[in-house]
């Protein structure tokens, strides 16, 4: 073996604490050494051509590259070896300038350290095996799970650059929450029409063509990994088709049984073949099978005789399980509000007109209940009316973090509440205020100026009272420690904490992405990499990964097409780097202990084979399961046993 | 060199927190003694407690592992794996009669150059106090 040592003098930074002569001459004798050579700026232009075309003359096996340090030029040099033709893990950097010259004092104990770790660097170096990247195949398609903002505007980006995008939407609509809202904050736009255009691209746009959406369906099953993942998808009958369905809604008014309409949360009934909300889209009803008489086995075929479309109305459809194959999933499924019935000095399901933030947003839309009326259980429009923010938020016995959505939308509620009923005394119960950003002041310093509306200041939650008194609500509050006060409303609005969705963690657990500890989606990192999931793969967009508003959504909407659009590209093989970990099945007593560490569910054990296999795609070359295997299975590639422990042995020659 | 005792101290360092924080050290010129040569690992969960036992045996007075911050891994929670087998090689080592000084687990992050300037100070000031290390099998010698 013939390994070629190179000091970089970096002008005088090394040069000046570092005796090239001296190095040369404890390293020459060194077994392997065929050549050392000191070089003034090895990253310079000139540098990088005098080693490109050193190592093509000189050939070495392996090469040392005593400079800076790696996390500069590893790659660079890295690369002059490639196209020199040297593989270029063939290669071992000592970081003589940060680690040496820079920091000791004493010129021979800076010379003599350079000696000692170009030492460990030639052994280690001669271990070093030739690596290369692997290439695979990806599928550029992508599945996006969840037709709220997030999703929609995710799928269409993808959409509109050529990709083949699948959404899986579990309710028979898309549109998300804010397609339920009369009014948007902070610049009280129409929500629907404001998403109108979103949901029409996705559905009859240019490059709908691209975007297949399955309603009424959930993702039940994933395999694979990053690239490469297939997803199995639960697709319940909405036994109508939606290609012949013209959307008269003729069925509708016929339809003889009903139900309670979860879309406006039980405030009034659909029909058993129903669209949940007027505007719904896609504009196509659906069946609902545990309602609908014929589906109950009883004789009934209101519907199919008001029907004029010729087998628009298919009682025959089943239940399907179908695959889709995507080389990234996009988890955009949204969250839930906290349960109000955990915080019962608040009256919410025992008092009537104590609504949530959500069931008032309804009561607000001209398509919900009321038709946009605000009418208290006995009928009339109130007179006052109580908005609780902080329900639940900033709480340790509830939820610790702040929605920062909720102010706003209280202040929405303000204005609303003040155009549609004027003279209206509105009182905010508030436990701490936030509205940042350029837009959101206007709202609340509106409702700061409004003389009929009073901010009142509680410090925890089960300070306020909500009892019944003479058909009003009684607010009883703490004024100070030992002062009690009390106002007397109409209605209650309750603002609950923005919480992860029930069934987010049967989700997680189907992906196998974790959740933070509060039950959201856990992100890669929190500020490089809020829109990936801890799984190669698989991206968070919108408030499934943490309560955020409509703007913040559809950017993160953006964010994961970015992802998916640079890193799976169409005709591109996905790299894998080879700096990763190998199972020698031959070694392995299928403990399990490396499934257990493996932060990036990297590996699998085959129950047959009785071992444990990394999957190279997802490993990201840590060596936890290296240092953790204890029959020394498993091999660390670049960082294997016998690299490091000769290193070791090289500093302490 | 004054003939006073140098310790030789291995420092395993993750690529990404302690590695970094080191590099900021010499970035910003911070001097501190030699006696401590660097060894990279992508992350300290990739420290195997043989590394350490090994380090001894071949001659070492003293071993620093540096792991990014709790919550702050690049990989997670490599670091805490680190401080578990940290955790456990001191108990070795007790049983063994090796000072626990000789063996340290810190937390460096790529800011913290003056931490990592102060972990090099005090644990090749620790070690030299400590003398050179005896080793604790018969074969290798004084």
């Amino acid at each position: 073996m013939r390994i070629g040592v190179y000091l970089c003098n970096c002008g005088g930074n090394i040069k000046d604490k570092i005796d090239a002569e001296k190095v040369r001459a404890g390293v020459l004798g060194l077994p392997g050494v065929g050549y050392f050579k000191a070089v003034d700026f090895l990253c310079s232009e000139g540098g990088k051509d005098f080693l490109a075309g050193d190592l093509k003359t000189e050939r070495p096996d392996r090469v040392v590259i005593a400079a800076c340090t790696p996390r500069e030029h590893e790659n660079t040099f890295m690369k002059i070896l490639a196209s020199s033709g040297i593989n270029p893990y063939l290669m071992q950097m000592v970081n003589v300038r940060e680690q040496i010259a820079w920091v000791t004092e004493d010129k021979a104990m800076a010379t003599e350290k350079a000696a000692r770790l170009i030492s460990a660097a030639l052994r280690r170096v001669s271990l070093h095996e030739p690596l290369s990247k692997r290439e695979i195949d990806v599928c550029p398609d992508v599945l996006v799970i969840g037709a709220g903002p997030a999703g929609l505007k995710a799928a269409l980006s993808m959409a509109e650059s050529g990709r083949r995008v699948s959404i899986v939407e579990k309710s028979p609509v898309i549109g998300g929450m804010p397609v339920r809202y009369e009014e948007l904050f902070p610049s009280m736009e129409c929500g629907p029409c404001m998403l109108e255009p979103v949901l029409s691209e996705v559905l009859h746009g240019e490059h709908s063509e691209n975007i297949e959406l399955l309603t009424l369906s959930e993702a039940v099953g994933v395999i694979g990994s990053y690239g490469n993942f297939t997803v199995k998808i639960k697709k319940r009958p909405r036994y109508i088709d939606a290609e012949k369905c013209i959307g008269c809604a003729e069925c509708i008014g016929v339809c003889p049984a009903s139900a309670e309409n979860e879309f406006n949360y039980g405030m009034n009934e659909r029909k058993a073949i129903y669209v949940p909300f007027a505007g719904a889209l896609p504009n196509i009803p659906s069946i609902d099978e545990t309602v609908c008489l014929r589906l109950k086995g009883k004789e009934c075929s209101l519907c199919l005789d008001a029907c004029p479309v010729e087998g628009a109305i298919r009682f025959d459809e089943k239940e399907q399980t179908i695959e889709r194959n995507a080389g990234a999933v996009i988890v955009a499924t949204g969250s839930g509000l906290y349960d109000c019935k955990k915080i019962p000095n608040l009256g919410y399901g025992r008092l009537s007109d104590v609504y949530t933030g959500a069931e008032f947003e309804r009561m607000l839309s001209s398509n919900g209940p009321t038709e946009g009326n605000i009418k208290t259980s006995k009928g009339k429009s109130p007179k006052s009316v109580a908005i609780m923010h902080c329900v639940g938020s900033l709480d340790k016995n509830h939820i610790e973090y702040c929605s920062g959505i909720c102010c706003q939308y209280a202040f929405k509620f303000n204005h609303l509440l003040g155009k549609k009923l004027p003279g209206v005394r509105i009182f905010h119960f508030y436990k701490e205020l936030a509205v940042p950003g350029k837009e959101e002041f206007e709202l609340y310093a509106h409702a700061k100026g409004d003389p009929n509306t009073t901010f009142i200041r509680y410090a925890d939650i089960t300070d306020l009272k909500v009892g019944s008194k003479g058909g009003k609500k009684a607010i009883l509050f703490k004024k100070s420690a030992k002062k009690s006060d009390s106002v007397s409303v109409d209605m209650v609005v309750l603002c609950p904490a923005v919480v992860p969705l029930p069934d987010s963690a049967k989700l997680g657990g189907i992906l196998g992405s974790p959740a933070d500890r509060f039950g959201f989606f856990e992100e890669l990192h929190g500020r490089l990499d809020a829109s990936q999931s801890k799984i190669k793969g698989i991206y968070l967009a919108g408030a499934c990964q943490s309560p955020m508003d409509i703007q913040s959504a559809m950017t993160q909407g953006m964010a994961v097409s970015g992802y998916v659009l640079s890193g799976l590209v169409h005709g591109r093989k996905l790299e894998i780097s080879p700096v990763c970990a190998v199972v020698d099945p031959e070694k392995c007593s299928g403990c399990r202990v490396c499934v257990s560490v493996c932060p990036y569910k990297a590996i699998s054990y085959d129950p047959e084979k009785e071992t444990a296999a990394v999957n190279d795609v997802l490993c990201q070359g840590c060596g936890t399961c290296v240092a953790a295997c204890p029959s020394g299975a498993i091999k660390g590639n670049h960082f294997t046993t016998e690299e490091i422990m000769a290193e070791i042995e090289g500093i302490l020659r | 060199m004054s003939g006073e005792f140098e310790p030789k101290i291995v420092g395993f360092l993750c690529n990404w927190c302690s590695y970094a924080g080191a590099d900021k050290a010499g970035t910003a010129q911070s001097p501190y003694p030699p006696n401590v040569s660097i060894v990279k690992v992508m992350c300290s969960g990739r420290v195997d407690p043989q590394f350490v036992m090994a380090a001894f045996d071949k001659g070492a007075d003293g071993v620093i592992m540096l792991a990014c911050h709790p919550g702050d891994c690049h990989y997670t929670e490599g670091n805490l794996r680190a401080l578990g087998r940290h955790r456990m090689l001191l108990r070795l080592l007790e049983q063994l009669g090796i000072e626990k000084e000789r063996c340290v687990m810190d937390y460096v992050s790529a800011g913290e150059s003056e931490k990592f300037v102060k972990v090099i100070n005090d644990t090749v000031r620790a070690v030299r106090e400590l003398g050179p290390f005896r080793p604790f099998s018969s074969h290798s010698g004084k």
